[in-house]
């Protein structure tokens, strides 16, 4: 038996303004609850939302969640789902333009000197084919300097090779995705100088990764190449991903009208209605979705 | 089983899990006020969807024997 009737009761989400309320839970789900004093409520909201859009974005290495305008519709049915989080999904449209941008290309020669971690491949090719010679982990410095008209960038890899010591001399060759893209990753590509004693057809590159800005890569739209990478490696799991997002957003819905509107059902707790009283008592006592649904009908 | 279920597809539904679970909360507290109520049905959601959705795997798994 409940304590007070459910007329009785305070309605938090009448309290306050309905419509900062609203706008709240849609910036930072559960935030219009916990304005409204609902704090189980804003905290159920917030972690299961935020930990499902972001658990997504982890899952497709922060390639998820972007703006690609459809030609069709100006926006794609994905972004459209996922923008319903919020501020996290928020960043795409401002990310969309700024890849746009001409100056977003793949970099071959640097403005400034470059220092920065390493992950990759010391790559060998022959006439005709390609081998990898062991695994880099450490730093590369690089530098673009002018040799008569010509720009040509040279540097170092300092770190281990197979888990040795080893330095590389790095000269020309550099190519280094754009810097506004999908991916906490930036693929970079440099040859590696000659050597004296090298097999004439023979050459030497290191090819890896760099880490990304945050604010380059978070919800930037990926290259092709890279969205065709993440489906090979990930498979399945790359859609999972995006389902993730996607989900995050839709629930994002219920709880923004949660917030403008109260609870669809009520408490939850109030008596069914007096069967004697009612045109259909045997139908309202058997479903519960009907007997659910009529204390919204009293509130309305 | 093995042969029905891949383990990478194993590890996909692992991932259903924690899915239907949130879905449950979110909608069971989009529904009612109070805390106990939400909870209650929230499991009984989660249940019902895990419940479904075991039901179809096993009607999958039986229509895919021999094959």
């Amino acid at each position: 038996m409940p304590l007070e009737s459910s007329s009785q009761r305070r309605r938090p989400w009448e309290e306050k303004n309905p419509l900062i309320a609203g706008v709240l839970a849609y910036l930072i789900p559960g935030a219009g609850h916990l304005y409204q004093g609902r704090w189980f409520k804003g905290i159920v909201y917030f972690v299961c939302i935020l930990g499902t859009f972001f658990g997504g974005m982890k899952l497709g290495e922060g390639a998820v969640v972007y703006h690609l305008p459809n030609n069709r519709f100006g926006i794609s049915l994905n972004y459209l789902a996922q923008v319903c989080v919020g501020m996290p999904a928020l960043p795409a449209i401002y990310q969309a333009k700024r890849a746009k941008e001409g100056s977003n290309q793949p970099v071959r020669e640097l403005n400034a000197p470059l220092e920065t971690p390493f992950i990759g491949q010391l790559v060998t090719y022959g006439p005709g084919e390609e081998t990898v010679s062991g695994e880099l982990i450490g730093t590369v410095e690089l530098k673009t300097s002018f040799s008569g008209s010509f720009p040509e960038t040279a540097g170092v890899f300092r770190g281990t090779m197979n888990g040795q010591q080893t330095e590389l001399q790095l000269s020309g060759g550099l190519m280094i995705e754009r810097p506004i893209s999908a991916g906490f990753e930036r693929p970079l590509e440099c040859m590696v100088s000659r050597k004296l004693d090298q097999h004439p057809h023979e050459s030497q590159a290191i090819r890896g990764t760099i880490p990304r800005a945050l604010v380059d890569a978070y919800c930037a739209p990926p290259d092709p190449n890279k969205i065709k990478d993440l489906h090979g490696r990930l498979g399945k799991f790359y859609d999972l991903a995006i389902a993730f997002t996607m989900i995050a957003g839709l629930l994002n819905v219920l709880a923004v009208w949660d917030a403008i509107e109260g609870p669809a059902y009520g408490f939850g707790d109030e008596e069914a209605p007096d069967e004697s009283s009612s045109k259909e008592p045997s139908s309202a006592a058997e479903t519960p979705a009907k007997s659910e649904a009529k204390p919204l009908a009293a509130k309305a | 089983m093995a042969g029905f279920l891949g383990a990478a597809d194993l590890q996909v539904s692992l991932y259903l899990f924690p899915l239907a679970a949130v879905i449950s909360l979110v909608y069971s507290a989009s529904r009612y006020e109070l805390t106990d109520k939400i909870l209650v049905r929230a499991f009984k959601l989660f249940c019902q969807i895990v419940g479904f959705m075991g039901m179809v795997f096993a009607v999958l798994w039986f229509f895919s024997l021999g094959m």
